[in-house]
């Protein structure tokens, strides 16, 4: 389902600040794969997501998603393919439009804007019966603004957003990072229900190293721009924590001295 | 919402300090687009000549636009609702913006040079047939030309300075240069925007030319510091389309004097309102006498020789 | 006061007039979160292209459509110079009004100042109007007001229209948030000219409207005039925000705002004693207590609450 050749992506070059930030990563994901991705801060996990989604485009290498090569496509062309949830709740809603307004502009990923109706009657029941699904009250606000939510209903719409058309990949950064235990909580229940229902291919980085073990069927560990480990199925089922950061070690062949990972 | 607009009637109210005006007083408005030197002495000058003609039966209310259109419609709306007996349109915009809005008040323009490029009427020979009559600022361009080749005889190249803004530029521009080309000088025309670009168009201008002549144009004669700070040190004399310019930049002008080009227009606005002379019958006037100036402090600083028959003009 | 009264009519058709260009400058500063400097250039485009083309007999309806288009042309420069020469919005919008001056000239047969005469063409709207009206030589269907304000309601039924629609909705979101707006596979440069375009489009229907107004086209009728539209934009939202929820009567509260702006200043003019000249200050000082009233009121209810209520509110 995903391809990544050996991409490279160097920021800056040429200036004292250059930052090679992938150093030669390939990957191959496979329909219904659910894969965590962990690693210290600056290890190149947010810069794989972006490549893959097209913020800017890689320096070499090939990125193919359900076969289409999409390494020369803008952003908004490889669109129809990608689901995404940023870290910042903010980012994945336009707050000054209603909620029903962001499911229908997500509804319309990948198809031409026409001067159609935005949003049909038919469609407000079905996205009323979806909100119902994250129990977080939102079936009753449909044209209430999105800048009225709290972080975790918005960061919950957005992944509802992202996940309307069953995407062929589904790029979660980091998207309970920002929210309260309980919110986070929810949210990433609701991601595990509507993968596994769904059998989206997903890639899912998070610094809370608990859930990297829990979620998913697959973990990799993305150090200094590579990716250093790659577990999957038996193997990562047992895996601990205390595993990881040896692994870790290993890899990087140095302590590791990140609290967010330790505490996680 | 309730309060905002009550605020703003209490302001109004407040403001509205003027006294209801008699009835058996004639009432004149005057729209005066922009403040500067010559249109604010053809005010003057009107205002004198109408009061000794009629003073104490007139009531007059001047008002300035400041250069805004927006504003100078809102003064003509005032003044056409107020129902005045008599309207002087004190530049082009005030007299287009009087002419819209109405075709029953008199409406004496001044300080205009083409009523017909102003208005956009046909075969106009100075009689409009309509309720607009005036006075016209145009000094005989021919003569202008000729005051160039009399006071400088060597000269061969002539820059033409003006704002292409202007409404009225464009046509003295036209004029002047086929008088100039037909007594054998070169004439090259250097336009500019706005008064922001005035200076460096006016260093080229200098450049080229022997000599520079400017038409009667407002943002000129509203910047005229420019112009002689730009002039005067390049050592090129300046001959300018009015006095008022003259007065600070300028070597010499075929003076029209605007107070009596006012005075003109404030006894024809007399006639009008005592006589009850007809406005559609009224000929566009012209100024009476030109006369030549020369400005003794810039000829001296630039060593120009003053021929017989000309005036220094007076410092005021 | 009388005279105020009298001259009411007149400075609501020009507020009705200048509302058109605010509810243009709505979409682009407010949707689109673009300061859009075109507009100074393409309003006098849209009053230079209706005056020249009713001069050479045009019908006044397709003179205004030709403004509109020319208007919308100006507005895909600006767009262009933006998304695909990568200029910041600002300085696309102040190169395109820089090159207009020269279009505008030439439109204008290189005159600063083109004249079109009442009584020779037929034209939509004119100051004359008014007093004609006034006489009872014209019915109120021809009354500047009605007319403006028949066009402003239907514009406001078009765009509320439009920004339903998908492509309207996707414009809408490319304002409120680009890197969502890409995320759900929408061309946001793409976007950003289409809503220069209908911005500017509007802009020159409100000059060519103008012209015929006052009768006369002229090179710096455009100065100054983003500076009215916001000026106009925040007083409809800053008076009516709180009434006016829904879209469409935002917009209708954009054209409130220039109305209010144009009646303050014929307040200024016509009641107060005052010199004309300091006009200008005492306009600004007028919109500037417009502007604060609200802020003042919520800062003093606010203050009394956390005195405990006092008694005093």
């Amino acid at each position: 389902m995903l391809e990544i050749k050996n991409i490279f992506k160097t920021f800056n070059p040429g200036t004292v600040n250059q930052k090679t930030a992938l150093n030669g990563v390939s990957l191959t994901l496979n329909e219904g794969d659910f894969v965590t991705v962990i690693g210290g801060n600056g290890a190149g996990k947010s810069t794989l997501l972006n490549a893959v989604a097209g913020t800017w485009l890689v320096d070499s290498g090939s990125i193919s998603i359900g076969g289409v090569d999409v390494t020369h496509l803008p952003e908004h062309k490889r669109a129809k393919f990608i689901g995404r949830v940023f870290q910042d709740p903010m980012l994945g809603t336009a707050a000054t439009m209603q909620i029903e307004e962001n499911l229908a502009l997500a509804q319309r990923r990948g198809k031409p804007r026409t001067l159609h109706a935005g949003i049909t009657a038919g469609e407000r029941e079905q996205y009323k019966e979806l909100l119902k699904t994250l129990g977080l009250g939102l079936e009753e606000r449909l044209t209430a603004r999105v800048g009225l939510l709290s972080g975790g209903q918005r960061q919950a719409l957005t992944l509802l957003m992202a996940t309307l058309q069953k995407p062929k990949l589904l790029l979660l950064d980091e998207h309970t990072a920002a929210l309260d235990p309980k919110t986070a909580a929810k949210v990433l229940e609701a991601t595990q229900t509507i993968v596994s229902r769904d059998n989206l291919t997903t890639l899912m980085i998070t610094h809370n190293m608990r859930d990297a073990i829990t979620y998913g069927n697959r973990l990799i560990m993305m150090y200094e721009g590579k990716i250093a480990v790659d577990v999957s199925g038996e193997d990562k089922k047992n895996l601990t924590v205390e595993d990881l950061m040896q692994m870790f070690e290993k890899a990087a062949g140095a302590a590791l001295a990140n609290d967010r990972l330790l505490l996680g | 919402m309730k309060k905002g607009f009550a605020i703003l009637m209490a302001l109004c109210l407040l403001l509205g300090c003027v006294p209801a005006l008699a009835d058996e007083l004639y009432r004149v408005g005057v729209c005066q687009h922009i403040q500067h030197e010559a249109l604010d002495e053809a005010t003057q000058g009107f205002i004198d000549a109408l009061t000794a003609e009629i003073g104490d039966e007139v009531s007059i209310e001047i008002q300035n636009a400041s250069g805004d259109n927006g504003v100078c419609l809102a003064i003509i709306s005032d003044f056409v609702s107020n129902d005045v007996d008599l309207i002087l349109a004190n530049s082009t915009p005030s007299l287009q913006a009087a002419y819209a809005a109405t075709s029953d008040i008199p409406v004496l323009g001044t300080s205009i040079t083409e009523y017909c490029v102003a208005l956009g009427l046909d075969g106009f020979n100075d009689v409009s047939g309509s309720n607009i009559s005036g006075t016209s600022d145009l000094a005989p361009l021919d003569q202008q030309a000729a005051l160039i080749t009399e006071l400088f005889p060597q000269a061969q190249k002539v820059a033409i300075l003006y704002c292409s803004a202007e409404p009225n530029s464009l046509y003295q521009v036209e004029i002047v240069t086929a008088e100039l080309e037909k007594l054998g000088i070169s004439v090259k025309p250097f336009s500019f925007v706005d008064v922001n670009e005035m200076s460096l168009i006016a260093q080229e201008a200098c450049d080229y030319a022997d000599v520079i002549y400017t038409p009667t144009d407002n943002t000129i004669a509203a910047s005229a510091g420019i112009l002689d700070n730009i002039c005067h040190p390049a050592g090129k004399p300046v001959i300018t389309g009015d006095t008022g310019t003259c007065r600070t930049a300028g070597a010499a002008v075929l003076g029209i004097s605007y107070y009596e080009l006012g005075s003109l227009t404030g006894r024809m606005a007399a006639s009008i309102l005592k006589e009850e002379t007809d406005i559609s019958t009224l000929p566009i006037a012209y100024a009476e006498n030109v006369t030549k100036y020369y400005n003794p402090a810039i000829c001296e600083a630039l060593g120009i020789t003053i021929p017989d028959g000309f005036t220094a003009l007076p410092a005021n | 006061m009388n005279s105020f009264i009298n001259a009411l009519p007149g400075a609501a058709a020009q507020g009705l007039i200048w509302g058109v260009m605010a509810i243009g400058l709505y979409i682009t500063y407010r949707l689109l979160n673009i300061s859009d400097l075109t507009v100074d250039g393409s309003f006098c485009t849209g009053g230079a292209v209706g005056v020249m083309l009713i001069m050479n007999g045009w019908n006044v309806w397709f003179a205004l459509l030709a403004a509109i288009l020319v208007g919308m042309l100006t507005g895909m420069v600006t767009g262009l110079l933006h998304t695909s020469c990568g200029i910041p919005a600002i300085l696309s919008g102040i190169l395109t009004q820089l090159g207009l001056w020269s279009v505008n000239l030439a439109i204008m047969g290189m005159k600063a100042n083109q004249s079109i005469n009442v009584n020779k063409y037929k034209l939509l709207v004119s100051l004359r109007y008014l007093q004609d009206f006034n006489k009872g030589k014209r019915t109120f269907l021809e009354h500047p007001i009605f007319v403006v304000g028949m066009i402003t309601l239907a514009l406001i039924a078009v765009l509320y229209w439009f920004f339903g629609t998908e492509l309207g909705s996707s414009l809408r979101a490319t304002g409120s948030n680009p890197s969502m707006a890409r995320a759900q596979g929408i061309n946001t440069n793409r976007n950003i000219v289409l809503g220069l375009m209908v911005s500017n489009g509007l802009v020159a229907l409100s000059g060519a409207l103008l012209a015929q107004y006052q009768s006369f086209a002229d090179i710096n009728m455009g100065r100054g005039a983003i500076v009215i539209g916001l000026a106009a934009v925040i007083i409809g939202e800053v008076i009516f925000g709180k009434l006016f929820r829904n879209f469409a009567f935002k917009l209708l509260g954009v054209s409130l705002g220039a109305i209010i702006y144009y009646v303050v200043i014929q307040a200024v003019v016509s009641l107060s004693g005052i010199n004309s000249n300091y006009l200008k200050l005492l306009s600004a000082i007028i919109v500037g207590l417009f502007l604060a009233v609200p802020y003042w009121k919520g800062k003093y209810f606010a203050k009394a609450a956390r005195k405990g209520g006092s008694a005093h509110a």
